[in-house]
């Protein structure tokens, strides 16, 4: 109960004074930042100086003295010597994402990448169920339907089934986001209530009736994609950004799951498992890539028996991936080694098996907590991929290299590498930005406040 | 529940025993994994040799002794054409080495000077460094190591008209040119002060540690060892009558003769490798200043330590802690980087040995073996030193 004694005196704080005029606002935020001490002000100074140097004669090279429109690089020189030549840029931007991909077919790798998007999309879409099938789905079975859009050619009855597969996966999952939006239940349970069996008992029945579906699906798409065929493309015509995003995608995402069984093999009790996963890690991560690269292409062909001959790409390919893999396996063992003993225990006191334990408690917590190091670890796995120029594939660096050797345009080399340097930037900072972002949205639960 | 059912004893067969008992099933495990592995290596043997055979390649190091009959550009090791395999393995480790060195004493210096640049309290410079990191982490080493090549270095002017740096270096489309110092007669006092210096202020720093466990005092030790080192090998230098000469490059006809001088290649690889690496070793320092909680210099504070001291006696001590190791890995980073050589015909390891040698004699096996053994020893050393350093420093708990 509050005391109401009128003549008790009551402590009234006067309204605190505004701070000092010269700490807030922009000028406070200058002479904090800026100007502190004489020492700040000179750097400020040398700084400003810098970044207008810097900028002034990007500018005055770039774009004020720069030749847009050009036949060739002679005719740049001839209008602005001092100036950039974006022309030759301009003139071989096809090449330099599809390498030497015929024009005419390219839209079959455009759409095989706007595919990939439309496919991945219901992950960040907020009411979907399911959404790890959805991306295993993208990881699994997608692959097969890019490959045969890349490659074209005769289609083996195992491809046309995959590709059947992949077409019955990508209606299904946006037919299930479909129903999740509409209805809010999953599309198994959608198919089941619409036969009526939505509450039977019996998990066998639901499962046939399920299976059965898949398998309609899969057969009439089967039929229909009978007759397609694309023209055949060999893997040399590849080239480009494209490639460099073929290559990099697929090392990126088989080092996951590959380093994640590397580095349990790597802390597992068993001996002969254990010198194995160490024996293959180390070695993998002791020598440079390049070395590994020309290992691929001199001696794969010596190890495999005479009647198998394997491509170029598929043999850089195989290297990267290997090479990729015991790198990741690396990185997921400091988060395994970061779990404290307790949740091993745990998951054992609970009955768990070894693969339950794994899967359902110790790795999301371990790759959760290593999520900036194995994005790191793509970044650098994606800038590595232009080592595939060295032995001769014609990725994005080999294409802006290839611009100072044509006749047009010889001796061109700085604005295709500055061209190249922005259009790795872009990716890999986008990489890491997402990355912090992923970062906080799942460390939201440990962040400190 | 259905698994306890299924899993009773009476259908227990010898085979899901194998499977579902943990005893048996590691060493069922193992031996699979062991056959595997088996199968592999002699799959892997019999269709080598069998492919062998049928090339009509031969095998052993016997080509070693072989002469090369190639000429390298640029060698610090003495090297002929008419040399063996066995010398140019070994022109291929000196030049890696000799790159690998100097890009990671660079590239260590400039990190460091970056990474505090991060941490300034002036907005723009931390800004202006921060913009350095995120530009050279996200382009490939291999792009900017074609940029230095073709677009900086490939474009000089010839040596008639080549720059000139501080009056002694010349800088021109043949390469970089610089003095060679040519000793004297009595110049080896002047080494030999230089190295009692050293050891009188290695000696120094362990008795002011020493003295500084057991009462507490300081005895000032920056100063006194660097007039050490500095003014006595001078005082030293200049008694002997300053016995060092220097041979400068002087253009004669087309080219520079005397100094010694790198090639452009040598140039573009050491300035990619050392810009590179640079911003991250900035982020370790960066990463390792922060990771120093701040109570630790609140309490520095409390105890009347000065900024100075708290920078150096808190704070540098424990943020190294956390910065070693990753510098280490990107010092083993530079040396296998240094590998991307071969993309502009510098000579190192990989373009004369992995590339021209085998092309030449075809020992691809044996080849790419020794290339590997010299890759893992390196890098085996310098993890070694790092588990020795780590183990010195590690927080001693319980």
């Amino acid at each position: 109960m509050a005391n109401t004694d009128a003549t008790e005196v009551t402590f009234r704080p006067k309204p605190s004074l505004p701070p000092p005029p010269n700490t807030v606002g922009p000028v406070g935020w200058l002479r904090r930042n800026l100007f502190s001490t004489w020492y700040n002000t000179l750097l400020t100074a040398v700084a400003l100086w810098l970044i207008f140097f810097t900028l002034y004669h990007l500018y005055d090279w770039g774009i004020a003295k720069a030749v847009f429109v050009a036949d060739s690089r002679r005719q740049c020189l001839d209008t602005s010597p001092e100036g950039a030549c974006w022309a030759g840029v301009f003139h071989w931007f096809n090449a330099f994402i599809y390498g030497r991909y015929p024009y005419a077919e390219q839209w079959r790798v455009n759409f095989s990448f706007v595919m990939l998007a439309v496919w991945m999309a219901p992950c960040w879409i907020p009411r979907v169920t399911g959404k790890i099938g959805i991306g295993l789905s993208a990881v699994l079975i997608f692959p097969f339907f890019a490959g045969y859009m890349f490659a074209g050619g005769d289609k083996g009855l195992f491809v046309q089934f995959m590709l059947s597969a992949a077409i019955v996966t990508f209606l299904s999952i946006w037919l299930h986001v479909a129903c999740c939006l509409l209805t809010g239940r999953s599309l198994p349970a959608t198919i089941l209530s619409l036969a009526g069996k939505g509450d039977d008992t019996d998990p066998r029945v639901q499962r046939n009736i399920l299976v059965g579906a898949f398998l309609v699906a899969l057969v009439i798409v089967f039929a229909i994609q009978m007759p397609w065929e694309l023209r055949d493309i060999p893997t040399n015509n590849w080239g480009g950004l494209f490639l460099t995003l073929v290559i990099s995608g697929i090392a990126i995402t088989t080092a996951l799951p590959a380093g994640v069984v590397l580095a349990l093999g790597r802390r597992s009790k068993m001996p002969v498992i254990r010198t194995a996963s160490i024996v293959f890690i180390e070695l993998f991560r002791s020598v440079p890539l390049i070395t590994i690269l020309f290992m691929a292409v001199t001696m794969m062909p010596l190890f495999l028996p005479e009647t198998m001959v394997l491509n170029k790409l598929i043999q850089v390919i195989i290297a990267v991936c290997l090479f990729a893999a015991a790198y990741m396996a690396e990185i997921v063992r400091g988060g395994l080694q970061a779990i404290p003993r307790g949740q091993y225990e745990a998951a054992q006191s609970m009955g768990l098996s070894y693969w339950k334990m794994m899967g359902l408690v110790v790795m999301p917590q371990a790759l959760k907590l290593m999520i900036p190091n194995i994005v790191s670890n793509f970044i650098g796995l994606f800038k590595d991929t232009t080592l595939v120029s060295i032995i001769g594939l014609y990725d994005l660096l080999l294409m802006l290299k290839a611009v100072s050797q044509n006749p047009r345009w010889n001796g061109l080399h700085t604005e295709p590498f500055v061209f190249g340097a922005f259009v790795f930037f872009i990716f890999c900072y986008a990489m890491s930005r997402y990355s912090q972002r992923l970062e906080r949205t799942l460390g939201a639960g440990q962040a400190r406040r | 529940m259905a698994m306890l059912e299924k899993g009773s004893p009476a259908r227990e067969t010898s085979f899901a025993l194998m499977v579902n008992d943990e005893r048996y099933r590691s060493v069922f495990y193992q031996i699979v994994a062991f056959a595997l592995i088996v199968w592999c290596a002699w799959f892997l043997f019999t269709t080598t040799s069998h492919n062998l055979a049928t090339r009509g390649m031969s095998s052993g190091f016997d080509f070693l002794g072989n002469t090369a009959g190639f000429a390298i550009a640029w060698h610090i090791i003495p090297y002929e054409p008419s040399d063996t395999y066995g010398r140019v393995y070994l022109v291929g480790i000196t030049n890696t080495l000799i790159v690998s060195v100097v890009a990671i004493f660079f590239t260590t210096i400039l990190g460091f000077v970056v990474g505090i640049l991060r941490l300034s309290s002036n907005w723009l410079i931390a800004k202006l460094a921060a913009w350095y990191v995120e530009i050279l982490r996200n382009t490939p080493l291999l792009l900017q190591i074609l940029f230095w090549y073709l677009a900086v270095f490939s474009i000089l002017p010839r040596p008639r008209d080549s720059l000139n740096i501080f009056g002694v270096f010349e800088l021109n489309n043949r390469g970089f040119y610089m003095p060679s110092p040519l000793p004297g007669d009595l110049f080896w006092v002047t080494v030999l002060a230089l190295l009692g210096a050293i050891v009188a202020t290695i000696a120094l720093a362990h008795h002011s540690n020493r003295k500084q466990a057991s009462t507490g005092q300081r005895i000032p030790v920056l100063w006194p060892s660097l007039g050490m080192i500095i003014v006595l090998p001078l005082l030293v230098f200049i008694v002997t009558g300053a016995p060092l000469s220097f041979d400068y490059p002087v253009l004669q006809g087309f080219n520079f003769t005397g100094g010694t001088s790198v090639p452009p290649a040598f140039c573009s690889l050491l300035i990619a490798l050392v810009v590179y690496h640079s911003a991250f070793i900035a982020e370790n320092v960066r990463a390792g200043i922060q990771s120093v909680s701040h109570g630790q210099t609140e309490a520095s504070y409390s105890l009347g330590l000065r900024p100075g001291l708290t920078v150096r006696l808190i704070v540098i001590p424990q943020a190294m802690r956390a910065i070693v190791p990753p510098l280490i890995s990107v010092w083993m980073n530079v040396v296998k980087n240094s590998s991307l050589a071969v993309a502009i015909g510098f000579p190192d390891l990989v373009s004369v040995f992995m590339q021209t040698s085998l092309n030449q004699s075809g020992y691809a096996i044996e080849i790419v073996a020794m290339v590997m053994l010299f890759y893992m020893t390196v890098s085996l050393t310098i993890s070694a030193a790092l588990n020795v350093y780590n183990k010195s420093v590690q927080l001693k708990e319980r």
